[in-house]
């Protein structure tokens, strides 16, 4: 998929996510996921964390609100293709002119808005029930760095659906990949802290730049080439992500039309 | 004797069945991915949190109080699916028409779990001490062992209560999830009970897992069992209590659902 297609697209991809918000607002695992989830790992790091100050808190409630981001990307994202196998409408989805790439792109950036009301929700945590005064330090810099985290967030969330359609082997490990991303993108602490062979894992996911740029955004002494860089991987792996996720989807019609395996398992 | 072992054969069948049925056992990477890597992983992280919170020198309170929690994967999430999955995929009229004795079908559902939570909270603890140098070199083990084993049979017998409520609503993983994760904030796991403010510390003391860790923590610090022992009592009395909930209420919901009609209707 290239960007021309997303702008020749964007009315279907508008109404693709409301349609998803709508959907996934009478879903009680979406709901956990994206708002439940991320407020007690805020609860439990404002706790941990109180003894670093103040200056600590947003940095916990832009961290928790990218576990929000990550974990309803790996399980909401991740199934988006699935989803509509489940529920029997993946075929007439193949069969119209709009690219199925496209219907799901749009699932995704439903999936990472909605999510983001997590670090809303954080943030009246963190302000309300602890009292925090919490400042966004650099807000343009936040605002940028919030809007190439989305892209960046949808554009890895299209790779991950197919490969979890073509390989069930490895949607099996799906639970176990959402904690470890939590870890390796440095959402809570510097990934300083992990042994050194796990830092250039960390370069290469798309949720550390995002990391990167909006703990740089909010924090004081963060040095603007810094965050600039951080946007530069964003979209440099956006732009990959894209590439890849189109020869994925064109690799996965293809197979589900050869085989006849559309609607199953 | 016949009505004994034939209650022992359905004991053993039910939580075997179940049991594999939960797991797929043709599919040994789902158990693996999320009985061992997925709760080690949020063993790291809050470990790694934990310590960049406090220092180095407090990782084994993050670590024992995380490896002992893994036991609530099995405790809550394994033994609420056994018992909920009964409506999910459709058998519950079938068991609800058996005339089988309901106690030991109900408890049945939480057997492996147990042995199954033991052996999760068993390898984080191999974890702790061979990758983030946990010392061990202190602890009564056969005290650990059955500290470990206690915690995990309360932790289960909340997890048979959350099962039944399972058979009420729709949404199971919203209530397991967020059963399972609050324990991380009100067990002690990761942030002191002391810490907390009273009313969460009230609502700490009344949830298992919360006094076995507790226990975990001054056994590796060294103490010999007689000092945790009163730690341990109340732990399997609290378990026990929300078990005999659960069967309470899974016997009133039998009840109810027959008399209505509404076996299937959530």
């Amino acid at each position: 998929m290239n960007v021309r297609v997303l702008f020749k697209y964007w009315r279907t991809i508008l109404i693709v996510a409301e349609m998803t918000i709508r959907q996934q607002l009478m879903d009680g695992f979406i709901i956990f996921t994206v708002l439940f989830q991320p407020i007690i790992i805020a609860l439990l790091a404002l706790w941990m964390l109180k003894g670093k100050g103040p200056d600590y808190a947003i940095f916990v409630v832009v961290g928790s609100g990218l576990t929000g981001l990550w974990s309803s990307l790996l399980f909401i994202s991740g199934n988006s293709i699935n989803a509509e196998r489940w529920s029997g409408t993946l075929e007439p989805l193949v069969a119209i002119p709009t690219p199925f790439e496209v219907i799901i792109f749009g699932k995704n950036l439903a999936n990472v808005i909605q999510s983001l009301l997590s670090m809303v929700l954080g943030y009246i945590v963190a302000a309300f029930f602890f009292g925090y005064d919490l400042t966004i330090v650099q807000p343009w810099y936040f605002a940028v760095s919030l809007a190439l985290s989305v892209f960046a967030f949808i554009s890895f969330g299209l790779i991950i659906a197919p490969v979890f359609v073509m390989n069930p082997g490895v949607r099996a490990w799906q639970n176990a990949m959402e904690f470890p991303v939590y870890l390796l993108c440095g959402f809570l602490f510097p990934i300083a802290l992990l042994p050194g062979w796990t830092t250039p894992i960390s370069y290469l996911l798309p949720p550390y730049w995002a990391a990167v740029s909006l703990h740089g955004a909010t924090t004081v002494g963060t040095a603007p080439n810094e965050i600039f860089f951080a946007w530069g991987m964003m979209v440099l792996f956006s732009l990959i992500d894209l590439l890849v996720a189109s020869r994925l989807f064109k690799l996965m019609l293809y197979k589900a039309r050869a085989d006849a395996t559309l609607g199953m398992e | 004797m016949r009505v004994l072992s034939s209650n022992l054969r359905l004991f053993w069948q039910g939580t075997l069945l179940s049991y594999r049925a939960l797991f797929h056992w043709l599919r040994p990477a789902q158990y693996v991915a999320s009985k061992v890597f997925m709760p080690l992983a949020q063993m790291f992280f809050f470990v790694f949190l934990g310590t960049f919170a406090t220092s180095a020198s407090n990782a084994g309170f993050y670590i024992i109080g995380n490896a002992i929690q893994i036991t609530a994967v099995s405790g809550i999430f394994g033994v609420t699916m056994s018992v909920g999955g009964e409506r999910e995929t459709g058998t519950l009229p079938y068991l609800f028409g058996t005339p089988a004795n309901r106690l030991v079908t109900f408890f049945g559902r939480a057997f492996m779990h147990i042995l199954d939570g033991m052996l999760g909270v068993v390898i984080a603890f191999a974890w702790g001490v061979i990758l983030l140098g946990l010392d061990l070199s202190h602890t009564d083990l056969p005290a650990l062992a059955l500290t470990i084993a206690v915690t995990t049979v309360s932790t289960c017998g909340l997890g048979l209560l959350m099962g039944c409520l399972s058979l009420i609503t729709v949404n199971v993983m919203f209530v397991n999830s967020f059963v399972y994760f609050l324990l991380l904030i009100f067990s002690g796991a990761n942030v002191p009970i002391a810490e907390l403010p009273n009313w969460m510390q009230a609502i700490s003391y009344a949830l298992p897992l919360t006094r076995g860790i507790a226990a975990a923590r001054l056994l590796v610090g060294g103490a010999p069992l007689a000092d945790v022992a009163p730690l341990l009592w109340t732990e399997l009395g609290v378990g026990l209590i929300y078990g005999l909930i659960g069967y309470v209420l899974f016997s009133w919901f039998e009840f109810i659902a027959k008399r209505r009609g509404i076996l299937e209707v959530f």
